[in-house]
């Protein structure tokens, strides 16, 4: 104890003598450090080295929900709604999709009506036209010359034909029942060709016609009289 | 064994076909007796297990009527003496020659014929044969095959009694199909089903078919490649575009080899064309502006003769089977056509229009002369000649309908053949 009174003053003197020694930051120095730290952090922000992450944010899932506080994030009820309204987006959608195909459907539809509608007048008018026109001519007995009255029936064919450019039509020679079938036979195909070549000169392209002989297998009548070999001796046109 | 079964069957076919259609009685329209026959006496058939009424129907009938239409031989009908007479009985009846037949039926059903005719005036045997047939065969046929055995005998040439007739039927609606039926009009059967037009057929001498038939729409050239064959496209073998506008009157050749046949074009003209079956190839025989058709083969296959307008109304024309050597052949009449050379070669039978109505004719090749045969008010068309030459089968209206009726070559006996109407284009071929 007798050593404390020099000891203890000591060590007072030192305490005090070394605080003297070191003298604390002035507010510029700290003004200075802070605007250092700052320009640091800054400059590194604009190199791109700024932290990606937030070092107190560990759930992913929920980056509303920092460690130890929530703000009251609903993830759950997010993703429904988010789930919700995509669903009803598409259904949007779908029906705006719908209904233009139903529409664009209908128009097509009635176009496909209308352009029935105005074949199957077109195949009226064709089959009119076509009954009217194809009439049937006549011949004198084993002749196959074109009657001079069947001339006009004729030019009617003709302009059917030029009127109707698909039309094709098959020819048919026939006969009466005097005479040798076969020889018939021959005469019928005379008869049609007859016919084939008066439409030619008519203008009408012969490809568009074949030619048959019935000769007289095939009778509209069956008597034997001038009245009924007369309708008999004919040349038919049908349509193919 | 299969062909076995499919003969069978053909039989029991034409024997059920006898039992329901029974054969029209035997019409004479005309008739007429000739002294260059030779005059057969038939006794009673001894018969035994065998009804009598059948064998009268059947056997004694069927045997009369053919032997009267072979026209060489004439069956006494009357003042005949007894069965038990002697030869010497018959003969001062009239008759040449005495048949007589002894029919038995075995309990198999079999059945066995043996006839014998003797020469009343030398008083010796002329012909002796047994028949034996199956019990499935009906009794008429062995009667067709004893008539052709005695008219073979007496001229050397066999009868036709066992022959049939191919012709074209009409079933209404547009649709003709080919029948045939024996040639005492028993037996009908139908040779084609296309349900449609189908015309002119023609036999070969070996029993082929061919015709042609509209059943494509267009008409076509069918027939048999092969005796019993399938029925099956000859001509056109190719597509031709509907240039072909007619096919109509097929004829074999005499070889069966060849088919001559009518191909008409969008010009009106129809030519004579000549198909080999080996090659596929057609040839043309005439090339004319105008009609050529109805070709007919003489018999032995070097020429044609045809019907063709060339000079204007249709006439009958001869050349040989390669278009060469064309003559005319019928001098008279505006409208003379159906030319059909007879088996022999010496004769062409053909229909002429006169009065307005047509009629059969026969021009002798040997004369240069032509005979008229038919006669009448009514229509005769589409002469055949029996493969014996002694007859023409043809088609008539006489009776409203057209039907079938055979002539002999003076047209004196005409027999109507069937009361079937509809019927054209008979052909006369030989029998089974």
């Amino acid at each position: 104890m007798r050593y404390g009174i020099y000891i203890v003053p000591a060590a007072i003197v030192l305490t005090l003598g070394s605080l003297a020694c070191k003298p604390p930051k002035t507010a510029e120095q700290i003004k200075a450090e802070t605007q250092t730290a700052f320009n640091e952090g800054y400059q590194a922000f604009k190199d791109g080295k700024a932290r990606a992450t937030n070092p107190y944010v560990n759930d992913k899932e929920n980056p509303h929900k920092a460690q130890g506080w929530n703000d009251g994030w609903d993830k759950a009820a997010a993703d429904k709604a988010a789930a919700d309204k995509a669903a009803a987006d598409a259904k949007a959608a779908a029906d705006l999709k719908a209904a233009a195909d139903r529409a664009a459907a209908d128009k097509a539809a009635a176009e496909e009506a209308a352009r029935k509608a105005a074949a199957a007048e077109k195949a009226a008018a064709f089959k009119r036209a076509a009954e009217a026109a194809l009439k049937t001519i006549h011949f004198d007995f084993d002749k196959a010359e074109i009657k001079a009255n069947d001339r006009a029936l004729l030019q009617g064919i003709a302009d059917f034909m030029k009127a109707f450019p698909t039309a094709k039509v098959e020819i048919e020679g026939h006969c009466d029942e005097r005479g040798t079938n076969e020889y018939n036979l021959a005469l019928g195909n005379k008869r049609a060709a007859g016919a084939l070549a008066y439409l030619k000169t008519l203008g009408v392209d012969e490809a568009r016609f074949t030619t048959i002989s019935y000769g007289k297998e095939r009778p509209l009548c069956t008597e034997a009289k001038e009245a009924c070999w007369s309708l008999n001796r004919r040349g038919e046109f049908k349509l193919k | 064994m299969t062909r076995f079964l499919i003969r069978t069957f053909l039989w029991v076919l034409a024997a059920s076909g006898l039992c329901a259609q029974q054969a029209p009685p035997t019409e004479v329209v005309l008739t007429a007796t000739s002294s260059a026959k030779l005059v057969l006496a038939m006794a009673a058939p001894k018969v035994t297990g065998v009804s009598e009424a059948t064998v009268g129907t059947e056997f004694t009938a069927v045997l009369k009527r053919d032997l009267d239409e072979s026209g060489v031989i004439a069956v006494l009908q009357e003042r005949l003496p007894a069965d038990s007479a002697p030869v010497k009985a018959w003969k001062e009846a009239g008759a040449q020659w005495l048949l007589t037949v002894r029919l038995s039926k075995a309990a198999s059903g079999d059945l066995q014929l043996e006839a014998s005719a003797v020469d009343t005036g030398a008083e010796k045997g002329v012909f002796t044969r047994t028949y034996k047939a199956d019990k499935i065969v009906p009794l008429r046929h062995i009667a067709h095959s004893l008539a052709d055995d005695l008219v073979g005998r007496l001229t050397g040439d066999r009868g036709v009694a066992s022959s049939r007739i191919v012709f074209v039927r009409g079933l209404g609606k547009g649709v003709k199909e080919i029948f045939q039926v024996d040639r005492d009009g028993a037996g009908l059967m139908q040779l084609t089903r296309h349900g449609a037009l189908t015309l002119a057929p023609t036999v070969a001498q070996d029993g082929r078919l061919a015709y042609v038939t509209y059943k494509g729409g267009a008409p076509e050239v069918w027939g048999q490649r092969r005796l019993n064959g399938d029925h099956q496209k000859l001509y056109p073998t190719t597509s031709t575009g509907g240039m072909i506008s007619m096919l109509s009157s097929p004829a074999w050749s005499p070889d069966g080899k060849r088919l001559a046949f009518v191909q008409g074009d969008r010009r009106g003209n129809a030519d004579i064309m000549v198909l080999d079956l080996a090659t596929g190839r057609a040839r043309r025989l005439t090339d004319s502006t105008g009609i050529n058709t109805e070709p007919s083969w003489n018999p032995n296959g070097t020429q044609l003769a045809f019907t063709s307008d060339r000079e204007g109304g249709p006439q009958v024309f001869l050349m040989q089977d390669d278009g060469s050597n064309l003559r005319k052949l019928t001098q008279e009449g505006l409208y003379n056509a159906s030319p059909a050379w007879s088996p022999n070669g010496a004769m062409v039978a053909y229909v002429s229009r006169f009065e307005g109505k047509f009629d059969l004719f026969i021009y002798k090749l040997g004369e240069g002369k032509a005979y008229q045969i038919t006669t009448g008010v009514s229509t005769s068309e589409s002469p055949a000649w029996s493969p014996d030459e002694r007859r023409l089968v043809f088609t008539s209206n006489r009776f409203g309908s057209s039907q079938l009726f055979t002539t002999d070559l003076s047209g004196r006996q005409i027999l109507r053949m069937s009361e079937m109407g509809d019927c054209q284009s008979p052909r006369w071929i030989r029998g089974r």
